[in-house]
């Protein structure tokens, strides 16, 4: 199965390198392109892409407005992985409350770019667990005031959400609470469909800021 | 009754044990010695105040008025080995007040000596100081009479010397806390009537946040330039060498790309260098103490520098001002200049290096700015939609400074920024 891409950011050359990089992976097909957060809207509607990756500033819509049209259109596809050239904590965070899945650095090594892709698109584990896990840590909790406490969760349901926030895998998990990995599967479905989540990283969102996790 | 008694006891002693502390702690020479040199300074303070009012009484004989300002500066000038005094003994930190000598012209030194309120608030000093003399004064006076008159003809013996000894330690001791307060008001009072005034304390704070502000609009620019010149050229740079390595036979070596590719970089690298040579003369220029010449608002004048340095770049570009700018207000000037800027690094960005026109036009109460690039010479490249990431940022300020902007493809397959800013209301 290879995996439909659409690259968002105003600046071509970033584009064009992008398409050459990833484009020379079996795997992945880049599908459409987009200078602006509304094409963006318009090239996904029209390529039905698995994955964008969608840079944060741009002009006519940025980054985060366009992640949350795009979540809003349908929660469960594309995902949405964001590109950023720095870690600014306060975008990074918004485009994730927005409803990224996850984000990498425009400067990370391509193997690592291909990697998150992978990843966002399975949703078997959190992109950068440790950065992604720190930074809502760090968020969430200041802005969870009046936050709906989370629903009824069963005791493994719990380990397993727990162990999820805490940035592990699937494989993981897996390993750590002695279980089968499509047992810890079906654990992280009935868990995110519980907290009306999309996606780990949401589910680690709803963690932080129903307080069932504290920084 | 019974429950306070013991507690005050326990507060005296705490007391008692404070000033112990305090009188041994290590700054007590310090404190000693200014508590002392109080009664050398207040005679002093006294005699400048009264050199004050005869000089005062002077000016109504019409002969005064230099000896007043005389006598204001030798104030201020006492003031300043107060604040030193202060420093060395004390160890109080002040900041200096206003410096009248920094003033142009006599003239300007002698209406800032009248008029700062640091020469008034020294004065004000002198009074304290007057008093704070006087009450060392007589500490010391009655501390030496009672002393004197517990001693006077007492005949030591056994029975009596350790209550007497007693007695006069207790003397001395309240002599010392009596001292003590003095010092302290001393410490309270110093710095604000020998610091710098609130009007001061105001101005270096706009100065700070100034440079806060500066230092913010730098870490922004180095972010969208150097930062992001920096990113397309990694990218451009790691697909071009994919490229010339492929990876599966069905993937061909693409030395075009490739090639242009290294061209993107070029342009890249050389804008960012410019960059970082503007931002580093800033750093520098604020690390040498100097208010750093960069940070000056660019103005149309500048203009011909920036495209010469497009340029260089391999961007051919032309410059065209028609009518009289010398007149349009400073801020209008540098809105114009960053139009220009944003919309010659957009054509580099999204055209590549056509040929691209920059024009400044000013009518009446209007100043038009008009940045114009032919076809794009890129074959991968298209005029952005909405242009650069600079473009909603100046579309802000142009919007705040009243003006409006266009920008958008021309029927020519170029494009065209268009930004006209009204000169009436602008500062």
């Amino acid at each position: 199965m290879t995996l439909r891409l659409v690259l968002v950011d105003d600046d071509v050359l970033v584009r064009s390198g992008l398409r050459v990089i990833l484009g020379s992976e079996p795997d992945l097909t880049v599908v459409g392109e987009a200078g602006t957060g509304r094409e963006a809207l318009e090239v996904a509607a029209d390529t039905d892409p698995d994955v964008v990756l969608m840079d944060v500033r741009m002009p006519d819509m940025d980054g985060i407005a366009a992640t949350a049209a795009l979540v809003a259109r349908d929660p469960q596809r594309p995902r949405v992985l964001v590109l950023t050239t720095f870690e600014d904590d306060d975008y990074l965070f918004r485009s994730l409350q927005a409803g990224a899945s996850g984000f990498a650095l425009k400067r990370s090594d391509p193997d690592e770019l291909v990697d998150a892709i992978r990843i966002v698109a399975r949703g078997s584990s959190l992109v950068l667990p440790d950065l992604t896990r720190r930074l809502i840590a760090s968020h969430a909790p200041s802005r969870a005031r009046g936050a709906a406490a989370l629903p009824e969760l069963t005791g493994r349901e719990a380990d397993v959400l727990r162990l999820v926030a805490g940035g592990l895998s699937n494989a993981e998990i897996a390993a750590e609470l002695v279980l089968a990995r499509e047992t810890v599967k079906t654990h992280v479905s009935s868990v995110l469909l519980k907290l009306g989540a999309r996606d780990r990283t949401q589910a680690v969102i709803a963690a932080y800021e129903s307080g069932f996790m504290t920084a | 009754m019974s429950s306070t008694f013991p507690r005050s006891g326990a507060e005296i002693a705490a007391g008692l044990r404070r000033v112990l502390r305090t009188a041994a702690s290590p700054g007590w020479p310090g404190r000693l010695l200014y508590a002392l040199a109080g009664l050398p300074i207040g005679a002093l303070s006294l005699a400048l105040y009264f050199a004050l009012f005869g000089s005062v009484v002077a000016v109504i004989y019409g002969i005064g008025l230099l000896l007043v300002l005389l006598v204001l500066a030798t104030i201020r000038g006492f003031a300043g080995l107060e604040r030193e005094l202060a420093r060395t003994l004390l160890g109080v930190d002040i900041a200096a007040g206003e410096r009248i000598r920094s003033q142009r012209g006599l003239l300007g030194r002698v209406r800032r000596l009248v008029a700062s309120a640091g020469t008034w608030r020294a004065v004000g000093w002198l009074g304290a100081r007057v008093l704070l003399g006087a009450a060392t004064l007589a500490v010391l006076f009655f501390g030496t009479v009672l002393c004197a008159g517990l001693t006077a003809g007492i005949d030591w013996n056994v029975l009596n010397a350790l209550p007497l000894l007693a007695l006069l330690t207790l003397v001395v001791l309240g002599a010392l806390v009596l001292l003590d307060l003095v010092v302290r008001v001393a410490t309270a009072v110093a710095p604000r009537l020998l610091g710098p005034g609130a009007e001061q304390q105001i101005a270096a704070l706009q100065h700070s946040s100034r440079r806060l502000a500066d230092r913010n609009r730098l870490a922004r620019d180095l972010h969208d330039t150097i930062g992001h010149a920096l990113t397309a050229s990694l990218l451009q740079a790691t697909a071009a060498r994919r490229t010339l390595t492929p990876a599966a036979a069905d993937r061909p070596v693409q030395p075009e790309f490739a090639r242009q590719a290294l061209q993107h970089i070029e342009t890249n690298t050389r804008a960012a260098l410019a960059e970082l040579d503007r931002v580093l003369t800033v750093l520098r220029a604020e690390e040498d103490g100097r208010d750093p010449a960069p940070f000056a608002a660019p103005t149309l004048a500048d203009l011909e520098d920036l495209l010469a340095g497009l340029r260089d770049g391999g961007l051919p570009v032309a410059l065209v001002v028609d009518g009289a700018t010398d007149d349009v207000p400073p801020a209008v000037q540098e809105l114009a200049y960053r139009v220009v800027q944003e919309g010659t690094t957009n054509v580099l960005r999204h055209a590549g290096t056509p040929l691209t026109v920059a024009q400044v036009l000013r009518d009446g109460d209007v100043l038009a700015v008009r940045v114009t690039n032919e076809r794009a010479s890129q074959l991968d490249s298209r005029p952005g939609p909405g242009g650069g990431r600079g473009l909603a940022g100046l579309r802000e300020r142009t919007a705040a400074a009243g003006g409006t902007l266009d920008a958008g493809p021309t029927p020519s397959g170029g494009f065209e920024l268009l930004v006209v800013l009204p000169l009436a209301g602008a500062r």
